[in-house]
């Protein structure tokens, strides 16, 4: 926490220097957009969670904006030498982008403690005509799902998804240098990022399946979750080469670097989890499909600390595949249909290595996806309704949300989060006492 | 010798243009206009650039704005064509980039970039009647329909607003959002100064004017376009401001790369 306190804080004077920086120099910095926003989420389930009748009450301010560096024979402000500014001309020649989003937030979950959270900060340039770069705190996002990801292991705010929080905030923002190049055969991106893990429910505002507490946990929960230390050979990699053929694209993607997610056991006395390397290679294609969108995307796992699958505290390697359908009906509304197959590799390894007061997980998972939107009175009213059914875990996530544009700054939505399952340790399933009716209220400027 | 330049010059000008003088004196089939019509206002000029103001206005008058610039490319006249466009307002849109590949013989390929998220989205379009951006626009209405689409009557010869213009009835040849289409076509320049959409109880439901006609760069442009939807009272006014055309706007800034990093050169 502190680094990140550290960290944060580093970000917000360097923020302000440049922008300092910036006017100093007589540059007009544009102006700031960005909305204010009060968010409630009303629990409708019991759990042991800090506090019993919501999980969402906040209020955040987000201020974004960009500045463009441009001319080219640039003199200083009240200066009286006509040298011009070196760095300034140089950024101005790459045309480049400064590019600034953080939100200031009001949690009262955790009695109305004050938090600023950087969500971009960040400089893209084009040193060279074919190649572009991006330095510093961005989102990144790519692969052909909607809420389900194969090969963008880019990291995510499942707190945020559960609570009722804008779609915005399931994306976490990386600390990264992103380098593209666009030569005529394909596009390439290339990220290099430290090691971020995915934000997940950890019992203080959702309770979640706690292997060591032997079911759902709410603050009972004390597992420590170890990350990879700071250090240059833990960094992560991902690479996208990418081009379309008419009106199909095809994409291959490479990642290296960790499980976004806790899987594996370091130390189970001491109830140490930890995030173990992780190496994927994917594939996708999308494009037109009997008057609709189709999309196909595989990504393998291999997880490189167990690849023979012998070892029962670290997750095996796995096989992922995608599908999806969307297609407009006409009259705004749109249907969308996904289905997702996960296979573990090295199965009866698994089995094979088992104690027998393990849990048991299975071999393959089913999910199916569908969303169903409708818009009304001139696209300012928008109805959607996603659901996550998987017949093989016996467990599903229905999220319905209303929203209404009142006019162009104000914005009503409204919304739930009803997660059910049978068992307490799949992936919904263990959501189970997290259902909530969350409300949205917000002003854009 | 000054006598056979004079001659040579007046053949070329009657090849060149005497086809369309005589047509345009009672020759011209009211497809011939229609398709005409639509090479005037959809592909005027090999590429454009223009800042939109849209105004949605309904029945009580409260007003919403999108404004945004939209770049286009022609490939071929009355064939493919590129769109990319750049929303500056509303506040909840800002920066969202939005491209479109037109086919006139097949599905548009359309791409959406929800900055929020960073993601890439591609957005099914096999609905051309659908509203464009929340306004009584449909994504048809904004890049056109193929002539052959509809039989064409022409009706008469009306005045306009003190201008000579063709009226000509559209009848679609398989089920579409309208029965029934009226045009009222500029005999001149051809650029549509006035339609009616009719409904399945014969009752105009959409109606569009030209209000505005300007010449941008020697190019005749409808500068102020407005679609009223008569049966609910909404209306939608488009203002083009800064149109030029013939700017040479290359083929790389309709891709993937720009829709995430827009071109900062050609959307302000």
């Amino acid at each position: 926490m502190d680094k990140i306190r550290i960290r944060t804080l580093f970000m917000i004077i360097m923020s302000g220097a440049l922008f300092f920086n910036l006017e100093e120099v007589g540059a007009d910095v544009s102006k700031f957009h960005g909305f204010a926003e009060m968010d409630y989420g009303a629990k409708v389930s019991d759990d042991n969670t800090k506090r019993d009748n919501f999980n969402l009450l906040e209020q955040r301010l987000q201020l974004k904006t960009m500045y463009t560096f441009e001319g080219e024979n640039y003199e200083p402000r009240g200066v009286h030498s006509h040298k011009p500014n070196v760095v300034y001309g140089y950024l101005a020649e790459k045309s480049s982008v400064l590019n600034f989003k953080g939100d200031f937030t009001v949690d009262e979950y955790f009695s109305g403690k004050t938090d600023f959270e950087l969500r971009e900060l960040n400089i893209t340039l084009t040193p060279y005509r074919l190649m572009d770069a991006q330095f510093g705190r961005q989102i990144i996002t790519w692969g052909t799902g909607d809420y389900l990801f194969v090969n963008d292991l880019f990291p995510k705010d499942y707190i945020s998804f559960f609570i009722g929080r804008d779609d915005e905030y399931l994306k976490k923002p990386s600390d990264a240098m992103k380098l593209s190049f666009y030569p005529s055969p394909a596009n390439v991106d290339f990220v290099v990022s430290p090691f971020e893990p995915n934000t997940i429910p950890e019992g203080d505002r959702l309770s979640f399946f706690d292997s060591f507490q032997g079911g759902i946990a709410g603050v009972n929960s004390d597992r420590d979750l170890l990350e990879p230390p700071l250090q240059l050979s833990n960094n992560e990699y991902a690479l996208r080469i990418y081009r379309n053929f008419e009106s199909n694209e095809l994409a291959f993607y490479y990642f290296r670097g960790f499980d976004k997610n806790p899987t594996s056991y370091k130390d189970e006395a001491a109830r140490q989890l930890f995030y173990p390397r992780l190496d994927v290679y994917g594939t996708s294609l999308r494009g037109p499909t009997s008057g609709g969108i189709g999309n196909i995307e595989f990504g393998y796992y291999n997880s490189r600390e167990d690849s023979g699958g012998n070892n029962r505290l670290i997750a095996n390697s796995l096989f992922k595949v995608l599908t999806g359908y969307e297609k407009d009906l006409g009259s705004d509304l749109k249907i969308g249909l996904q289905y997702l197959y996960e296979q573990t590799s090295d199965y009866g390894n698994y089995k094979a290595n088992l104690l027998p007061t393990d849990f048991v997980f299975d071999e393959s998972r089913h999910l199916l996806a569908q969303r169903i939107t409708k818009l009304y009175k001139n696209q300012t009213i928008a109805v959607s309704l996603f659901n996550f059914y998987s017949p093989s875990n016996r467990d599903g996530y229905v999220r319905p949300t209303a929203s209404y544009n009142i006019s162009d700054q104000w914005k009503a939505t409204l919304g739930a989060n009803l997660p059910w399952g049978e068992d307490d340790l799949t992936e919904f399933g263990q959501m189970k006492r997290n259902k909530n009716v969350f409300f949205r209220a917000r002003y854009s400027f | 010798m000054k006598i056979v330049k004079i001659f040579i010059i007046s053949l070329t000008f009657l090849v060149v243009f005497g086809h369309k003088l005589v047509l345009a004196q009672g020759g011209l089939s009211a497809y011939d206009i229609i398709t005409q019509s639509r090479l005037s206002f959809f592909y005027a000029g090999d590429d454009m650039k223009a800042k939109v103001l849209m105004e949605l206005v309904n029945k009580n008058g409260q007003k919403r704005v999108r404004e945004l610039t939209m770049l286009r490319k022609d490939y071929e006249e009355g064939g493919n064509q590129k769109y990319f466009m750049y929303f500056h307002q509303p506040a909840d849109v800002k920066d969202t980039t939005f491209m479109v590949y037109k086919y006139p013989d097949k599905d548009d390929d359309r791409w959406l970039f929800i900055p929020a998220i960073n993601l890439v989205k591609r957005i099914a379009a096999n609905d051309k009647y659908s509203s464009f951006v929340g306004s009584d626009f449909t994504y048809e209405d904004v890049s056109g329909r193929k002539p052959e689409e509809d039989t064409h009557t022409l009706l008469r010869k009306d005045i306009l607003d003190g201008k000579d213009c063709y009226v000509i009835e559209s009848i679609p040849k398989s089920a579409s959002e309208y029965t029934k289409r009226i045009s009222w076509i500029d005999a001149t320049d051809f650029l549509p100064l006035k339609e009616e959409f009719y409904d399945k109880q014969n009752e105009v439901y959409r109606r569009f004017e030209a209000q505005e006609i300007r010449g941008m760069n020697g190019v005749l442009t409808i500068t102020k376009r407005v679609m009223k939807n008569t049966k609910t009272g909404h209306r939608s006014e488009a203002t083009f401001e800064d149109v030029e055309y013939n700017l040479g706007i290359g083929d790389d800034i309709f891709s993937e790369r720009y829709l995430r990093k827009a071109p900062v050169q050609w959307i302000k």
